[in-house]
């Protein structure tokens, strides 16, 4: 049987038996959506929020003292003022490509606004992560240059920690918060968003790629 | 409790719902899936509602809002998994001299359109809802060449799983 003929089978099956009452479809309007756009959006702000605390509290708690006495305390607060603006500016970016997701549009077009709203967390991360491998290359930079740099961190003479072993405290301290800090994003960006993702993904490389053919 | 905007799209989309139903059977599986599916495709359809302009027909707009919520927004709820499959049901007709080879076909062809990928199970659900290609590439945003292209390419696939 030919296509032609199914075609035919298809217009002429049934009405759906469980019709729907006007009553129902109004209360599964007041439902809340369970869209992937929507989970995206919360997954995002969990991350906007898990980004925001890790900056705010080591700011709140960090020994700045060895950074006053190298003078370094204005720069650090004009640098902390630019990173609460681009956030800023990072969140409203992430709301407004969030809020432009609408089910009217072309269904490529959607696929692409939806990738841009994981995009912008995206570089969020990024952008945060600049930041830290920066601080801790200035950190490091210091840390190794400055001549007794270590005893602004700490009293060597009372402590019961030579230089040395502060050294590889440091280093291994440095290396535990970087697997941190990977483990976490590869739970953000290949469990959580790889599930959430794979479809979509799959269905707009089809489309993209449906694009790329030429027809002679 | 219903303003004249949420009366009118209550009676459109009640009027139109048989297209959702059609879209819910291609892109799940299982009746708890179909509900999620239906469900979320009211709640875009609502949502949208206020930017549907009346010089498009309601229907036209409501294939595109379905398709795309299927296509790009739905996500499968864990509890659908539990559910039986819906494989075995069959689209039974009330009428005593219903033909039941054509059931049979029914449950055929949307057992072939369920194998193939969620772009070709557009593409053929627009081709057996009669849909002209100039209005099928508008909805997926791709040119009407290319959606003859991928057109012929889903139904050879659906072919050959209708008559292996």
């Amino acid at each position: 049987m030919d296509l032609a003929n199914y075609k035919k089978v298809w217009k002429d099956q049934p009405e759906e038996r469980n019709k729907i009452s006007s009553l129902d479809i109004y209360k599964m309007t007041q439902s809340r959506s369970n869209s992937i756009v929507k989970w995206i959006f919360m997954i995002g702000l969990v991350e906007f929020i898990f980004w925001f605390s890790i900056n705010y509290f080591a700011t709140k708690s960090g020994n700045f003292e060895p950074f006053a006495k190298l003078n370094l305390m204005t720069f650090l607060d004009y640098s902390n003022y630019l990173h609460y603006l681009i956030v800023l500016l990072f969140l409203l970016l992430f709301y407004r490509n969030f809020s432009s997701v609408s089910a009217i549009d072309d269904t490529k077009t959607l696929m692409k606004k939806v990738l841009l709203v994981r995009k912008t967390v995206k570089w969020y991360v990024y952008y945060n992560l600049t930041c830290c491998v920066v601080f801790s290359i200035v950190l490091n930079v210091l840390i190794f240059n400055t001549p007794n740099y270590l005893s602004l961190l700490y009293d060597i003479n009372t402590s019961s920690i030579d230089q040395g072993q502060m050294m590889t405290i440091i280093i291994i301290v440095q290396i535990v918060m970087i697997a941190l800090m990977l483990l976490v994003l590869w739970l953000f960006f290949y469990l959580l968003y790889g599930i959430l993702l794979k479809k979509l993904n799959k269905n707009y490389l089809e489309l993209t790629k449906l694009s790329e053919i030429e027809v002679i | 409790m219903q303003n004249k905007l949420e009366k009118k799209f209550l009676s459109d989309f009640e009027k139109n719902q048989n297209i959702v139903h059609k879209v819910c059977r291609i892109y799940t599986t299982n009746q708890d899936q179909h509900d999620d599916l239906f469900q979320e495709i009211a709640i875009q359809v609502w949502k949208n509602y206020s930017k549907f302009r009346g010089d498009a027909k309601f229907s036209t707009w409501m294939y595109r809002v379905a398709l795309n919520t299927a296509i790009s927004l739905y996500r499968k709820s864990s509890r659908s998994i539990k559910t039986q499959d819906f494989s075995d049901v069959s689209f039974k007709i009330k009428s005593i001299d219903y033909d039941d080879t054509k059931d049979q076909q029914l449950k055929a062809l949307y057992d072939g359109i369920r194998e193939l990928s969620d772009i070709e199970k557009a593409l053929i659900f627009l081709y057996l809802e009669d849909k002209p290609y100039k209005e099928i590439a508008i909805t997926l945003g791709i040119t009407e060449v290319n959606a003859r292209v991928k057109m012929n390419r889903a139904k050879d696939k659906l072919k050959k799983s209708l008559n292996p």
